[in-house]
């Protein structure tokens, strides 16, 4: 090894020397574009443009300033005042204003930079990524050379740069060691102690890879990289701001579990979470994968205005998709152009054209809805579909059944206007007095025959009207309602045939209320067109079915439904940001800087989906694995794995970041689990993770990999290792939403009857992921150990050791529970007291314990034992037991111990 | 012996690591807080911590931006927002106006949150008188509180523009109206540290049986890391979540028992070397003791009764007394942050409790000789001089009479308000005896002195050392900051 990277080094020295001779080319993006970011940008850049003047774009670097010239003359550094500025003293006068001037150096850069050209260069994360030669030691050198450290080509790369940076991979870690970190890594669990025993036995690679290839076999798989999803995701089983309330939305969480499990390809896995509602004939599954993006917040304040909120969770929509999937900061080109990066303020608002036609509008039913029907009403689903493709075709049918799944597309109360004794109540539901009326403004009655009107009314003697119009135009409607009891109900009423679009006016009417109560409650409007074969005699038979199907109760999804056709919405500007002031209309489109839109898309989601996934795109393959790495090492290959931007850090492996992107892309077809086996089986990942003084000098955090990764385990793995280890976890998988034990108090939520209900029996137990997640009052311990509170998109959780952290292993009643429970198998285990902790020890950390660790846990176990065999009380009270178990009690102290070790609650 | 000896050393290194850098290399006075590639870098404030991924000491006290005049703050927010109509800002034309129609200009182009149509004008609910040297208007409702008068510094005139509870609860906390954003206490505490180890740098109580309408989030830690999140201390039940052994377990053996812990770690540092072990020890060391100064502090029994009886409180209950006196005394135990929350302000006049005759008068009672005695208590021990002092709600109240849904209200009650309202400062700096800002003629909009939600952030924040628009975090692309891109300190009421 030595020998080898002398004479390589050798090698590199002739090299360098050689390219020397020729003078070097300044470097825009590694030697000016710092300088730039750093000096200038702030006021010649995306925010400000002092002077007519900006250094974002290289067109309007070189393009006229207020000075009526251009600043920079590519090839005249005498004649560009960039520099004549950057040289003056005069504090009017010179750059950067009222700040230090820049080195010399820095300015012979600028010089030399302007003499070459004034070439812009493309920051590296906007050029796609080309295929990249696995840096493999030369062939015709004998095999003595070859090192039998690699593992894989990944370790050619991560070798390369431990070369340049003078640094040494480190030996393999001990094979227990090992094992725990890749079933900690792969499925976020300890692995079990008798499989540990049994691969110990069976030492070499191919035990290991086997052992790898279970851990993706197994269920607890998706459990693990689910948590990774879900921070970006912003998943969350309430809807956010001041009601919080529930939001039944756990069947998106099971939906990615699945989709990790069944290893979906990430495109497809993309395609679906973005657009799924869009694919032809979408399955039901591929409607829950879009409640990606309904997992924005929704406000059911009184006195809100639902438009703000709705366009709140669009832009929350753009930006933590280009956050997820392109690494970029695009929340900055909201309010002006991007200060640092190549995006224009307009580029903003052609994505957001994209995201802007859904129809969520931040209502209180959280509409639109999946509808799930019980059993008992799938015969009736049946009947309508065969009566409709009989009577009609099967184009009609699939719409038919798409108005079933979600009854869209809805036109909520909020869209009236013109009140006439009545008002918006609670800014959510029309309610209007006897003799009040309201426009509806604008609607396509061509081919409608039915208003579906959602409504409640107590009073009976309730009547509607509508007419066309004018408030005294043609009557195209009249229809009494009938009292709703508590529920609200959907009625139909028959329209008058009209062609075109018209205005609607509701006049309500019940002269037995009194003045100012409303005749009825309504929450939304939907015009239908009569169904297919309505001069058969079991028309109105079949119309009865489907209505009752209208009516039905259903579980409900939030889902994403396009709002096309005479609902498109018109995306405009914001200026500066701000939605009530509108600036001109905006087509979708996707950022100039990033690769073109393709001209077979069609520009909605799906064709965005679909751009993002395009070989040419340069962000998606990087994004994913820089992602996936940070899972596995505890830091991305670019550490700011939100920020690509030149605003962001470099890469620290650069080659071997597009040779993963092109893999993972390519080669493995977007499988998720075939790039993180690359990764594993990697010699990187399997090294130890012991660190020397000269070492934590020379690579403090482990940027070059000389080291395996040693890292805190998240706040999930936290709780499921102490649940595991003690044999208390809950198996069960999916499902809604579980409230494990969470002191008195935590919850005092207002205007809300919402309680925090301790689930019962193995419920209490479930692992991390299924615990009820409130935005606003975040499951205390997750929190404590850096989990997400979900309130926007979380691409990396930011590591803390606290003091607030050790009071939870050390006090939480769920963690007492894992320490008796470890107590008892530990206690039952072996004969001595010694045997007992060995065993402890070993059920969490998989190898031997030290003689000097024993002795310490050994000497609190005798100290503890003299206080509980003296102190019955005390015992019974710690096991909460009858019975008098002073050992018991004792080895729960150790085992409580045990699970609060450093060791223990980091992945090594 | 040798082995000892280095890895105290080695200890003593992790636990001083921000002091030193911080003497040894730092110009700028803002010592980094996170080692890995984070070390070496200086302006921390300021800086990009890209490498922010690991965070050792992050609650070590460091120096601001300037000498402050405060070192820590008490904040006392009134969610639901009381009326400043009852309270400081006296209307006399008003209550000339009382229960006439409210003028077609009031109403155009304007969004309440419950006032439909045309209401009436609802006259004070109060009876005014001027106080102290100052001649500060001060009503009925808060007799105690008069009495220092002098001592404080009103704003008769912050807007605010957001008119529903939560939004404005946040915006008031955490500079923007949406989830997301680092509350008020955590910039400070990651601005500055804490002075206490053994106790949490940002201490919230919580009284009026809710916590505030926006949740937990008013006092999160937004996107700075969760260390700088405020800590629940409760009255009842655990002080501080978990910081209670449990059943059975004696002080004598949980002490034992992080010993234990403790030396395997140790043992396991031999090994591993990993700096992130000697942080750990040095947390569980720090939990044992918080685990004795938590309830220490939050035990208020032991106070003298003059003590009880000056501030009106009742141990083991949990009330806006007791925790006014818990402030003090986790100021004085130098937590950088206490913020207090008092639910039950929404005076809307929909029943008794929210009557401004009623409900209202029972509210003010429950503050007005705590908050009065906070203040003389702190004064007589010398801390008021560095502590800031807040107190106010998320926006105020209209001056007309709330007609929910068009129609007449059982009792008088007001909307939201978000063009006028008062909040007042002490201590830390502020002048006492002084107001700014000036409402209408009817204390409907300013005419003079309007400051702004951020304006008084920048205020907080300047009073503690801060340059508001330099303590920033770079998040998602750029710097953030508590005021967002506005803000300018109210110099009119500064020493």
């Amino acid at each position: 090894m030595g020998r080898i990277s002398t004479f390589s080094g050798l090698v590199l020295v002739i090299g360098t020397i050689g390219c020397q001779k020729a003078p070097q080319r300044i470097d825009f993006n590694t030697q000016v574009k710092p300088i730039i970011n750093k000096n200038c940008i702030t006021c010649h850049g995306g925010v400000r443009r002092n002077a007519n003047f900006s250094l974002l774009f290289q067109k309007d670097a070189l393009d006229t300033a207020e000075s009526g010239k251009p600043a920079i003359i590519p090839g005249d550094p005498d004649h560009s005042e960039l520099l004549r500025r950057l040289t003056l003293t005069d504090p009017e006068e010179k750059m950067p204003f009222k700040k230090a001037p820049l080195s010399k150096v820095e300015v012979d850069q600028l010089r030399q930079w302007i003499k070459e050209g004034a070439e812009w260069g493309n920051h590296w994360a906007y050029v796609p990524p080309k295929p990249v030669a696995v840096p493999k030691p030369r062939p015709w050198l004998p095999a003595i050379f070859s090192d039998s450290w690699t593992k894989n080509d990944i370790d050619y790369f991560i070798a390369e740069k431990l070369k340049e940076q003078g640094l040494e991979h480190s030996k393999e870690a001990i094979r227990a060691t090992l094992l725990r970190r890749v079933a900690l890594d792969l499925v976020g669990l300890p692995p079990a102690t008798e499989k540990v025993n049994q691969l110990l036995r069976a030492d070499g690679d191919e035990s290991y890879e086997k052992f790898v290839d279970e851990l993706f076999a197994s269920p607890q798989f998706g459990e693990k990289w689910a948590s990774w999803w879900l921070d970006m995701a912003r998943y969350s089983d309430t809807r956010g701001y001041e009601k919080d309330a529930s939001r039944n939305i756990w069947q998106y969480r099971d939906w990615v579990i699945k989709a990790f499990n069944k290893d979906k390809p990430f495109d497809q896995f993309t395609i679906e979470q973005l657009a799924g509602d869009l694919l032809p004939n979408p399955t039901d599954d591929q409607m829950i994968a879009t409640a990606f993006h309904r997992n924005t917040m929704n406000n059911d304040e009184g006195g809100t205005v639902d438009e703000e909120y709705r366009v709140a969770a669009v832009i929350d929509r753009v930006n933590t998709t280009y956050a997820v999937w392109q690494s970029t900061t695009m929340g900055c080109v909201q309010c002006h152009s991007h200060p640092y990066d190549p995006f224009r303020h307009e580029e903003y608002y052609k994505s957001m054209a994209f995201f802007n036609n859904t129809r969520d509008e931040d209502t209180q039913g959280e509409h639109p809805n999946l509808r799930t029907y019980r059993e008992s009403d799938q015969k009736k689903i049946e009947d309508v579909k065969a009566w409709v493709r009989k009577y009609a075709s099967p184009q009609k049918e699939i719409d038919v059944t798409r108005y079933l799944r979600t009854l869209e597309p809805k036109i909520h109360a909020h869209s009236c206007d013109q009140f006439v004794n009545g008002a918006l109540v609670d800014t959510k539901y029309l309610g209007i007095r006897h003799g009040g009326s309201v426009r509806l403004k604008n609607v396509n009655l061509e081919g409608k025959t039915n208003l579906v009107i959602h409504y409640w009314m107590s009073t009976p003697g309730g009547s509607i009207e509508i007419r066309r119009d004018r408030l005294d135009g043609d009557r195209v409607a009249r229809v009494a309602l009938d009292t709703t009891g508590k529920h609200e109900r959907s009625l139909a009423i028959p329209l008058v045939e009209t062609s075109g679009k018209h205005d609607l006016f509701f006049v309500f009417t019940n002269p037995r209320i009194k003045p100012d109560e409303a005749v009825c409650g309504v929450e939304w409007l939907s015009l239908l067109e009569d169904l297919p074969g309505s001069t058969h005699k079991d028309f109105g038979r079949i119309q009865e079915k489907f209505y009752q199907l209208v009516n039905a109760a259903t579980d409900n999804v939030p889902v994403m439904v396009e709002s096309d056709g005479d609902l498109y919405r018109e995306t405009n500007l914001f200026e500066r940001g701000n939605w009530m002031v509108k600036g001109k209309a905006m087509a979708p489109d996707v950022p100039k800087s990033l690769n073109a839109f393709g001209k077979d898309l069609p520009r909605n989601r799906l064709g965005f989906a679909k751009w993002l996934l395009n070989d040419d795109n340069p962000l998606t393959g990087r994004t994913v694995v820089n992602q996936v790495w940070e899972q596995l090492f505890g830091n991305g290959l670019v550490e700011t794995m939100e920020d690509f931007g030149t605003q962001g850090a470099l890469p620290s492996h650069p080659e071997l970041l597009d040779w993963l992107a092109i893999r993972f892309t390519r080669d493995h077809h977007w499988s998720i689990k075939k790039l993180i086996k690359d990764m594993v089986m990697s010699a990187a990942y399997r090294q130890d993770s012991k660190v020397t003084q000269d070492l934590l000098e020379k690579d403090p955090s482990n940027r070059w990999l000389s080291r395996g990764p040693r890292i805190r385990l998240s706040s999930e793995q936290v709780r499921d290792q102490a649940l595991a280890v003690s044999g208390l976890l809950s198996k069960k998988m999916f499902g809604r939403p579980v409230m494990p034990f969470q002191p008195e108090g935590v919850w005092q939520v207002v205007y809300s009857n919402e309680r925090w209900e301790t689930s019962k029996g193995e419920d209490q137990y479930r692992r991390g992921i299924y615990t009820f997640q409130k935005r606003t009052s975040p499951y205390p311990s997750m929190l404590t150990f850096d989990g997400s509170s979900r309130e926007v998109c979380t691409i990396r959780r930011i590591r803390t050791n606290t003091p607030l952290q050790a009071l939870v292993t050390l006090n939480d009643p769920v963690f007492m529970d894992a320490a008796r429970a470890l107590a008892a198998k530990m206690v039952e285990s072996g004969k001595t007291t010694e045997d007992g902790i060995r065993m402890g020890y070993s059920a969490v950390v998989f190898h031997p314990i030290s003689k000097k660790k024993l002795e310490s846990l050994r000497s609190l176990y005798l100290m503890a034992y003299a206080e509980y065999s003296k102190n019955r009380q005390a015992s019974l009270q710690l096991l909460k037991e009858e019975k008098f178990q002073p050992e018991l009690a004792a080895m729960t102290i150790v085992a409580n111990a045990i699970l609060n070790l450093d060791e223990v609650l980091t992945k090594e | 012996m040798s082995d000892d000896f280095l890895f105290n050393a080695r200890l003593e290194a992790v636990r001083n690591i921000t002091r030193r850098h911080f003497f040894t290399q730092c110009k700028t006075g803002l010592g980094a807080i996170a080692l890995g590639s984070m070390a070496g870098s200086c302006d921390f404030f300021s800086s990009q911590n890209p490498a922010l991924g690991l965070l050792r000491e992050p609650l070590a006290p460091r120096s601001p931006h300037f000498p402050g005049k405060a070192k820590s703050v008490i904040y006392l927010h009134m969610a639901g927002s009381p009326s400043q109509l009852e309270l400081f800002d006296y209307k006399p034309e008003l209550a000339k106006l009382h229960n006439q129609d409210c003028p077609p200009s009031l109403l155009e182009g304007k969004q309440f949150a419950f006032i439909r149509g045309v209401p009436k004008m609802l006259g004070p609910q109060a009876i005014f008188k001027q106080h102290g040297e100052s001649r500060a208007w001060i009503s009925d409702n808060l007799p105690h509180f008069t009495t220092i008068a002098d001592d404080v510094s009103f704003l008769k005139a912050v807007s605010t523009d957001q008119f529903n509870h939560a939004p404005a609860q946040l915006f008031m906390h955490t500079g923007a109206p949406r989830l997301g954003r680092p509350s008020m206490g955590a910039w400070v505490t990651y601005g500055l540290g804490s002075e206490n180890s053994n106790l949490p740098g940002f201490v919230v109580l919580t009284s009026g049986g809710k916590t505030p309408d926006a949740g937990k989030s008013v006092w999160g830690s937004g996107f700075l890391p969760s260390v700088y999140q405020g800590v629940q201390c409760r009255s009842e039940g655990d002080p501080v979540l978990y910081i209670t052994d449990p059943d059975g377990i004696s002080r004598e053996l949980k002490k034992k028992t992080i010993e234990a812990i403790n030396e395997v770690n140790r043992r396991h540092y031999e090994e591993f070397s990993d700096p992130e072990t000697l942080t750990r020890i040095n947390q569980y060391e720090l939990a044992y003791r918080m685990q004795i100064a938590v309830p220490e502090v939050m035990n208020i029994s032991n106070e003298p009764d003059y003590i009880h009886q000056l501030y009106g409180t009742n141990p083991g209950k949990t009330s806006f007394a007791n925790n006014c006196l818990l402030a003090r005394k986790l100021i004085e135990k130098g937590v950088r942050f206490v913020q207090l929350y008092d639910w039950g302000w929404d005076s809307h006049g929909t029943d008794e409790s929210t009557a401004l005759d009623l409900g209202f008068r029972n509210k003010c009672r429950g503050i007005d000789r705590s908050m009065t005695a906070l203040i003389l208590d702190m004064k007589q021990r010398g801390l008021l001089d560095q502590t800031l002092v807040v107190w106010g709600g998320e926006f105020g109240r209209t001056p007309m009479q709330e007609n929910r849904d068009n129609k007449k209200m059982p009792f008088f009650g007001r909307d939201h308000h978000v063009e006028a309202f008062t909040m007042w400062m002490a201590g830390g700096g502020i002048k006492g005896g002084r107001s700014w800002g000036e409402t209408d003629e009817i204390g409907y909009a300013a005419v003079k002195g309007k400051t702004s939600v951020h304006d008084v952030q920048a205020t907080i924040l300047h009073q503690l050392g801060f340059d508001h628009e330099k303590l920033t975090y770079h998040f998602q692309g750029r710097p953030f900051r508590l005021t967002d891109v506005s803000g300018k300190v109210i110099e009119e009421i500064t020493t």
